[in-house]
């Protein structure tokens, strides 16, 4: 990034994070402005396709949960993933992904880990939440914690290890190889999304699945004794 | 001996970390891809498990990056 603007950056990241949010933003209104058909086509196809993944995703957390959970998992996805992809553009400021410095990251993180605790709270009541903060063990609080900075510097260290490397490479060959580097960027940029909203799903049906369904998981299971049965033909 | 330092600290941090990753990472693909060829109709849940044990690994690596660009800033 050129010394310039190197002072400008804590702003740089909160005006490219609103922008990615105006245009999610956007993105929401032009896609239910026209009445939502049975047949979805075009825009709908596209958009439904998203949702039915995190939908699915909720569902089998917890169903009577699927409005509360699918959008918030499905918010935190759609905005990494854009926030991410702004370093393909080619304009000079807003092509600085905010997740490439360590404070996107982090507020990413930090907003997953609260809204898990308040959508545990919602489900189990505050207490309910509370108590899985510090039972069984007292120390789940600590894990808490590891569990935020594991997600925020996962997040930063791909995007921003990825981000300098472009840096470095073009300072060193400005044409045509930066092109190649960019191209394998683009596979943790989708990927890193993906991780850190299922790493959040787990978090999270960890946080709100209730105790029956815990105590029926961790039931043995009667296996067939015979050759398990194959699916499909 | 600052240069020496500011070239090895980082580096002696980071290869030894990406070394033991790739040998795990080798080990959760080779398991993944010959589950899925034994059995292609769970294909979709191997690889979500696959990307999330990936991650866990690469999780380690990411730290000692982290520590890695620290010690160079400190030197």
């Amino acid at each position: 990034m050129p010394e310039a603007i190197r002072h400008l950056l804590p702003y740089i990241v909160i005006v490219n994070f609103a922008l990615v949010a105006l245009v999610l933003i956007a993105l929401a209104f032009i896609t239910t402005r026209r009445a939502l058909t049975e047949v979805p086509d075009g825009l709908q196809n596209a958009a439904e396709f998203v949702l039915e993944w995190f939908v699915r995703l909720a569902r089998d957390m917890r169903p009577d949960g699927v409005p509360v959970i699918a959008p918030f998992l499905a918010s935190l996805f759609l905005f990494i993933l854009l926030s991410n992809l702004l370093c393909i553009l080619s304009f000079p400021v807003i092509n600085i992904p905010p997740t490439a410095y360590y404070s996107g990251p982090l507020t990413l993180a930090l907003i997953a880990m609260i809204g898990i605790t308040v959508l545990s709270a919602r489900f189990k009541g505050v207490v309910g939440a509370a108590r899985h903060l510090f039972w069984p063990n007292p120390l789940q609080i600590i894990s808490q914690i590891g569990h935020t900075l594991s997600l925020s510097l996962r997040l930063f260290g791909n995007i921003g290890g990825e981000f300098m490397v472009v840096l470095l490479v073009v300072k060193a060959a400005p044409y045509g190889i930066p092109l190649i580097i960019h191209a394998l960027g683009l596979i943790p940029a989708v990927i890193q999304p993906m991780v850190f909203t299922l790493l959040t799903a787990n978090f999270l049906a960890e946080a709100i699945q209730s105790e029956e369904k815990q105590r029926h998981d961790a039931a043995p299971v009667e296996l067939p004794s015979s050759e398990p049965a194959r699916s499909g033909k | 001996m600052q240069a020496i330092l500011l070239v090895f600290i980082p580096t002696l941090t980071i290869v030894p970390a990406a070394i033991a990753a790739a040998f795990a990472m080798r080990k959760i693909s080779h398991a993944a891809i010959e589950g899925m060829t034994r059995q292609p109709e769970i294909a979709p849940q191997l690889f979500t498990a696959m990307l999330v044990a990936m991650a866990l690994v690469e999780a380690l690596v990411i730290y000692c990056l982290v520590i890695a660009l620290m010690v160079a800033a400190k030197i």
